[in-house]
């Protein structure tokens, strides 16, 4: 079980949040020609990596609101959480 | 406003669970608040509306977090620039004074089940289903969370005596009932 700090809420449980994926994935420019690769790169391939990760999460049972987490995927220590247009 | 409450087949009357040789006035006391408005008001992320002046039935919009109230009206905190408006006035001739460019209001009178329950033991009954801190939380907090895996939010409206109010999607409204009361029998409540 995770405590997650929710921006808007203060420390919570996990059970209250859901999980969004790699929040460092961008989406490709707008108006631009995009290659196969670089689409399956955008919707597919993800780095799963043993570390530090930028995540996003969502308090879907409480202010509803998404928001970025750093988080190491091996010991699943928090070390920060941000709003979504806040730097992490 | 719904005349059919949610809880309509469920909410019997009477006392229930562990009550036998305990004073009535001891026991949990669990009541349905219905026949009430409620207002969802969203503030749109590009609108520049200053808020704190902002009142409704002279009632102004609490901060994170934190309800605020008069004797016929109740408004809380939702999440960042959205709150919910309840009240036994019909507050739609004020609610059209607010300028669509700023604010969204929806009219959820129908969607929502309302428990209140009071006594001094309600908060042991929220810990059993909800990860939430409740010891740290006071008169005029509330928040949103989970009971039993469904999302509620909670409404501290008292210290003394004790009380909150939770409320839950209406079509939920028979299955947190029945997780409530599941757990406050075993210090016996009293329906009211
Ligand atoms: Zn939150």
């Amino acid at each position: 079980m995770l405590y997650i700090k929710c921006p808007f809420c203060g420390m919570r449980s996990q059970n209250e949040f859901a999980y969004g994926g790699d929040a460092s994935v961008k989406r490709p420019e707008l108006n631009k020609e995009i290659s196969n690769n670089e689409w399956d790169d955008f919707v597919y391939n993800r780095k799963s990596l043993r570390g530090k990760h930028i995540e996003l999460w969502h308090h879907v049972s409480g202010c509803r609101q998404w928001f970025k987490v750093q988080r190491d995927t091996a010991t699943h220590e928090i070390f920060k959480t941000a709003k979504m247009d806040e730097q992490i | 406003m719904s005349s059919i409450s949610s809880l309509n087949k469920v909410h019997k009357l009477g006392l229930f669970g562990d009550f036998q040789d305990k004073n009535e006035t001891n026991l949990i006391k669990i009541k349905e608040i219905k026949n009430i408005n409620l207002f969802q008001i969203v503030k749109h992320k590009k609108s520049k509306q200053d808020i704190s002046n902002l009142k409704i039935d002279g009632v102004s919009l609490p901060k994170n977090l934190h309800s605020s109230s008069s004797s016929s009206t109740r408004i809380i905190w939702m999440g960042p620039e959205n709150w919910f408006v309840f009240s036994t006035k019909n507050l739609i001739p004020e609610l059209e004074n607010f300028d669509d460019q700023d604010f969204a209001i929806t009219n959820l009178s129908h969607s929502r089940c309302i428990i209140e329950i009071e006594g001094d033991m309600i908060y042991e009954v929220l810990k059993k289903g909800s990860p939430l801190d409740i010891n740290k939380l006071n008169e005029g907090d509330c928040a949103n969370t989970v009971y039993n895996g469904i999302t509620i939010t909670i409404d501290f409206v008292s210290n003394n005596p004790k009380i909150i109010r939770i409320l839950g999607l209406r079509s939920f409204g028979e299955s947190l009932y029945h997780s409530i009361t599941d757990a406050c029998l075993e210090f016996g409540f009293k329906s009211i």
